[in-house]
């Protein structure tokens, strides 16, 4: 929508730089309060980061593990995560994926009837709420917390893909895990995985995007998928320079 | 360089050694140590003669003082002991202000002057305070220019009982000149001057403040004004206008102190918010409680610092926690049956922000708006607390472990501040490795219930881990129920022999990481012959 409206006659004024047009966008463009991604992950997103106010949801295997490096860099070093009624969540990857463990808040799974109210609660004090309902949301309560999210342009995170909840949400993230490396026949350790990930939405994000990545990559982080014709390119490079 | 435009107020420092310890009620000549999640926080001299040090881990202090009693921080008692002892000392000075529990100041000029010179008020003070502690502890005095200079004072005294250090005035420049540079805060900074070589106070002292403040800003600028022996107040320090405030008064009156605790949280929150819709940040706090047959009772509080609402809140609760054990005392001490306790609950609580100094700008959110974020979140922690239970809120801290369960401990938030930075949240506050750990990376799924599973090998056989951590044959399958995955790749065994010294407790676990045909990847343990999916990547 705001790329249509800096084309629309009345806001066009002499080409700005595109590094200029990035810096002044949020600013100028209240509705699109971004947190950021990785920018690997950028094209997965509409407007290339999670939206403030919105619900993204994580299936697949190893989405988790998606959710996680997404947060590391959408909470940077002040945002807070709380996570509600997903006592399995691996906080010790999130740390490797650097999700800073000293703005985290684990609750325990309320009860259905109090569900609402600590969902609620908590999306007014945190940046992102990440919850994995045991039951069927209602449809009430569903649009209650995703109107609660919105006013208070909090993130609502599903980590089980949305299963329950009675409504779309905005960004939903399936992965398809492509292999592991680093485990052999006995012998080595699990070192790296090659996910692919497949976004899809409705409004902004309807259209769908594909993005692979090693999830983790080598070192443990978020890391490109490098292909071993590219590596070669790339060190040809180094040793033009 | 214009130091000595500013009158350095000169200040007493009453330091009770080890209060951890003495709090516990503990002679300090029996080997104890006092930790904070595995961490030792404080030690009595016995223990300390054993080769135990502050900062080591519990396990380590126990290997070097096998006989060691290991006892678990409790700040509010701490607190609540403390106020004797503060007490005492207003029989000397009206402006006693605390710093810590153990840590109390005071300005020396008037009771000085009235006990005819620092010496003799010196000597007052001892015999004020060592008949509160009964001998339990030890009691230190410094008196210096400036507080700073005062704590250092108190701190390098020596004697088993009694000791004391004044330091002339004018002479607490060249007093702390001699002190080693990570006397000052924080580490970060004393550890960059200490590689610039200036590894004493006096070298640090010796420097331009123009340049200190050029290259170190504010908090350069902070250490700089110690290390030279001035005041430690900011410079841009005020006093707030009174009607700051705030007050809470019991109907009727509050004898027990958690009835405080949710009025000084109230009334905590109230102050900080009026504070920075001010600009402003508290250094220096007043306690007010006014009791039901008209006692007042004043204290003073200060911390480095600003004080964040949770710690404001901290402090109240100590305080008149202080005041109702000491007035259930004087009720248990009397014979005289009239005193039945009545006219000793509270009935007014007033906090007073004594000194302030604008808040040192903890940057708006880029999104206009959410600065008091910590305090945002602690609310809403009460508030689950109040609506699930105390213990439904935790934090992740972390703790060295061999499995995948147990590197990170869940401790419930209202046992920390979360404005605050702890350590332990830090992956590098697990200094040593861990053998036997499943390398990197960690599982994103840790499962809390283990899911109960069958390994096959090729021929149908059940997998087995021996005695002495080998596998019977190579895995090919997991069944759980009616479903069954193929292994593509998998290693190990890791065997973990866990609390093998202590029959009760002992775990012998061996853990296997596979790779199934529907390209998820698992971390397996084998216990007691049978398998579990204990995590999933």
């Amino acid at each position: 929508m705001a790329e249509l409206a800096l084309e629309t006659p009345v806001l066009r004024r002499p080409a700005l730089s595109a590094e200029i047009r990035q810096r002044i966008q949020p600013v100028t463009l209240s509705g699109q309060k971004v947190l950021p991604v990785p920018e690997i992950l950028q094209p997965l997103f509409p407007w290339s980061g999670v939206q403030r106010g919105t619900s993204l949801g994580v299936s697949g295997h190893g989405s988790w593990a998606l959710a996680m490096a997404i947060l590391a860099d959408a909470l940077g070093a002040e945002g807070w995560l709380a996570v509600v009624g997903a006592p399995n969540l691996g906080l010790a990857a999130a740390a490797e994926f650097g999700v800073r463990l000293d703005r985290v808040l684990v609750v325990e799974t309320p009860s259905a009837a109090q569900w609402p109210t600590v969902v609620a609660s908590l999306l007014e004090a945190v940046d992102v709420v990440a919850i994995a309902p045991v039951g069927r949301v209602g449809p009430r309560d569903g649009r209650r917390l995703s109107a609660r999210a919105r006013e208070q342009e909090s993130v609502l995170l599903h980590l089980d893909g949305a299963r329950t909840w009675p409504t779309v949400v905005d960004v939903n993230l399936t992965t398809t895990v492509d292999g592991w490396e680093g485990l052999g026949d006995g012998h080595g350790h699990l070192r790296s995985r090659k996910v692919t990930v497949e976004s899809t939405g409705r409004r902004s994000a309807a259209r769908s995007a594909t993005v692979s990545v090693l999830l983790p990559g080598p070192d443990g982080r978020l890391a490109p998928v490098v292909s071993p014709a590219e590596h070669h390119h790339s060190t040809l490079e180094i040793v033009r320079i | 360089m214009a130091g000595g435009d500013r009158l350095v107020t000169r200040m007493a420092v009453v330091w009770c050694p080890d209060w951890p310890v003495v709090a516990w009620g503990i002679p300090l000549d029996e080997p104890v140590v006092v930790v904070v999640g595995n961490r030792v926080v404080a030690s009595s001299p016995a223990a300390r003669a054993e080769g135990v040090a502050l900062g080591q881990r519990r396990r380590d202090a126990q290997g070097r003082c096998p006989d060691v009693a290991v006892l678990e921080r409790d700040i509010d008692r701490e607190a609540r002991l403390f106020e004797p002892v503060a007490a005492a000392l207003e029989a000397i000075t009206p402006r006693v202000e605390i710093s810590g529990p153990g840590l109390v100041g005071f300005p020396t000029r008037g009771p000085s002057r009235f006990f005819g010179g620092d010496a003799e008020m010196v000597n007052r003070v001892l015999a004020d305070v060592a008949p509160v502690l009964a001998g339990r502890g030890d009691v230190r005095v410094g008196v210096a220019d400036g507080i700073f200079a005062a704590k250092l004072a108190a701190r390098s005294t020596k004697a088993r009982l009694g000791g004391a250090i004044v330091v002339p005035p004018g002479e607490s420049p060249s007093f702390l000149a001699g002190f080693p540079i990570n006397t000052l805060e924080p580490l970060a900074l004393t550890d960059v001057l200490g590689r610039l070589g200036l590894s004493t106070l006096g070298a640090f002292a010796s420097m331009s403040a123009a340049d200190v403040l050029g290259r170190f800003g504010r908090e350069g600028q902070l250490a700089h004004r110690l290390a030279r022996g001035e005041d430690d107040h900011p410079p841009d320090l005020r006093r707030p206008a009174p009607d700051l405030a705030v007050t809470w008064m019991f109907e009727p009156s509050a004898d027990r102190v958690d009835r405080c605790a949710f009025a000084a949280k109230a009334l905590a929150d109230e102050l900080h918010a009026m504070l920075s819709s001010n600009g402003l940040a508290c250094i220096r706090v007043a306690i007010e409680a006014e009791t039901d047959d008209g006692e007042e009772h004043t204290r003073l509080w200060r911390h480095e610092g600003a004080l964040s609402a949770a710690a404001l809140a901290e402090r109240a609760r100590w305080q008149l926690d202080g005041w109702l054990g000491m007035a259930a005392r004087r009720v248990e001490s009397t014979d005289d049956p009239e005193a039945d306790g009545s006219g000793r609950g509270i009935r007014r609580l007033t906090l007073i922000p004594d000194e302030v100094v604008p808040a040192s700008g903890r940057q708006l959110g880029f999104w206009g708006g959410r600065a008091e974020r910590a305090d945002d979140v602690t609310r809403v922690v009460g508030r689950l607390q109040g609506l699930m239970g105390a213990e439904a809120v935790s934090v992740p801290e972390w703790r060295g472990g061999r499995g995948p369960a147990d590197q990170i401990q869940l401790i419930p938030a209202a046992a920390v501040d979360l404005g605050e930075e702890r350590v332990a949240t830090g992956a590098a506050w697990i200094t040593e490795p861990w053998p036997g750990q499943i390398p990197a990376p960690a599982p994103s799924k840790v499962l809390v219930d283990p899911h109960e599973v069958v390994l096959h090998d090729e021929a149908g056989r059940p997998v087995m881990v021996s005695g002495r951590g080998e596998l019977s044959s190579a895995p090919h399958s997991v069944v759980s129920g009616k479903q069954r995955w193929l292994i593509t790749a998998w290693t190990g065994p890791w065997p973990a022999d866990e609390r093998w010294w202590d029959p009760l407790t002992q775990r012998r676990r061996a853990r296997l990481q596979v790779t199934l045909d529907d390209q998820s990847a698992h971390l397996l343990v084998i216990e007691q012959q049978a398998w579990f999916i204990e995590a999933t990547y």
